[in-house]
């Protein structure tokens, strides 16, 4: 594949995610790009005592955030051909949960944008994530002989990690976030666990990289949720989509309710 | 379902039985386990369903054995030494579940379990009571009145 082909395919992705954006708000050229601090260690808590965690991505950056997140690299490794998922299969539950949560009416606004935040940016699959740092949790290292599977469960049910802090559900990231787009390599080189503040849930992840700054301008919401209803926006500067945790961890735990502290997730955002 | 002891009222100590299958440890009521046997020839029964791997003569009682991996959507596995089937009684009903091997017995305490995630919408998932951390490894409790529904219970009753 080509190298244009291969931006054509990311360009492609990221058109879509913003499909349902609105086109009233514009986005603008950014004016804070990034924390001089280490938001990332000062908001996280990242157990030294589970796993040692070398991980430079947890470092503050020091690049140049002009140049777009996502490397040649990662482009060369988007997905080719897409794998898409039934999405009548039992194990697809987003679209039944997408309308156990109330969506219009909530959706359209996030009350932790109406500052400027930090984000934590990682990797699923080629597709660059970001999430506001208030909503995470600890960042373990993913051990897949460390995962416990539980029989019965859907595909995106990868198993329970022990942590301190308890015992973790962990999610397979790239079958909710883009499962059109899904293919069995995507499951391969997981390396990180982030868990949801609030939550028994984590979020596997194959790179975690930096925190980032953002203006609420520099995001182009959506207010539409009718889809994708865990997609908060898209930050062309930075090539992302960002993630709303809450309503993520409310698609989750909607049929798991009593093992999740929902309220605490909200509160916290 | 009766604890097998209490040292309190609000946090009763439970005894499992734990056995292995697929490289992953499972927890039973050990007040629900009559026995453990090595394994010998199953005779399999014409027309039973998929999960009855056949019966076999206990004592002169024919006991019916399931096919645990099976049931719970885990891989066949070849028979080997350390191969068992457990003998247990739910409603006063006996069957036998084939087992990869049997470990040991714990105790837990009823504060020690945590719910399993409930997001499953496979049968299987039903029989998953709740998990807990032991001796450095998560084990599975299995709910084994609901291993079969009510249906599946009265076709073994008629096997």
């Amino acid at each position: 594949m080509s190298k244009d082909t291969q931006h054509a395919a990311l360009q492609n992705y990221l058109d879509e995610l913003l499909d349902d954006a609105v086109p009233e708000m514009q986005v603008e050229p950014a004016l804070s790009r990034v924390a001089q601090s280490n938001p990332v260690q000062s908001v996280l808590h990242i157990d030294p005592s589970y796993k040692e965690l070398t991980a430079p991505a947890l470092t503050l950056p020091q690049l140049a955030l002009r140049e777009p997140l996502i490397s040649e690299e990662q482009i060369s490794r988007l997905p080719v051909s897409i794998g898409r998922l039934d999405t009548q299969d039992e194990d697809d539950v987003q679209s039944s949960a997408v309308a156990s949560v109330e969506t219009e009416a909530e959706l359209g606004k996030v009350s932790w944008a109406d500052s400027p935040f930090e984000c934590l940016l990682f990797d699923v699959a080629g597709l660059a994530l970001a999430v506001p740092l208030s909503a995470l949790g600890t960042i373990y290292r993913f051990e897949a002989d460390e995962l416990t599977p539980l029989f019965g469960q859907p595909d995106w049910f990868l198993g329970i990690l022990a942590t301190p802090q308890g015992n973790l559900k962990v999610l397979e990231t790239a079958r909710w976030v883009m499962p059109e787009r899904y293919t069995a390599g995507s499951r391969d080189n997981l390396k990180y666990v982030i868990s949801i503040n609030g939550c028994d849930w984590g979020l596997a992840v194959h790179q975690v990289r930096h925190a980032i700054r953002l203006q609420p301008d520099q995001v182009k919401w959506r207010t539409q949720r009718s889809q994708r209803a865990w997609l908060a926006g898209t930050v062309i500067e930075h090539m992302c989509a960002l993630l709303d945790l809450e309503v993520l961890a409310q698609l989750i735990t909607v049929k798991d309710k009593p093992h999740c502290a929902i309220s605490a997730v909200t509160g916290k955002l | 379902m009766k604890n097998s002891s209490a040292h309190s009222a609000d946090d009763p100590i439970l005894q499992w039985v734990t056995f292995r299958l697929d490289n992953e440890t499972y927890g039973i009521n050990v007040m629900q386990v009559q026995e453990v046997l090595r394994y010998s020839e199953i005779a399999p029964v014409p027309g039973a369903p998929s999960y009855v791997l056949g019966i076999i003569n206990l004592r002169g009682n024919v006991v019916t054995v399931i096919d645990t991996r099976q049931r719970f959507g885990l891989e066949p596995a070849e028979i080997g030494d350390n191969t068992r089937v457990v003998i247990i009684e739910v409603d006063k009903q006996v069957i036998g579940i084939l087992v990869d091997s049997v470990a040991e017995v714990v105790y837990l305490r009823q504060s020690e379990m945590e719910t399993a995630p409930n997001v499953g919408n496979k049968d299987a998932a039903k029989f998953i009571q709740g998990v807990c951390n032991k001796n450095g490894e998560l084990l599975i409790l299995v709910e084994l009145e609901k291993m079969l529904n009510e249906d599946e219970w009265s076709e073994l009753d008629s096997l």
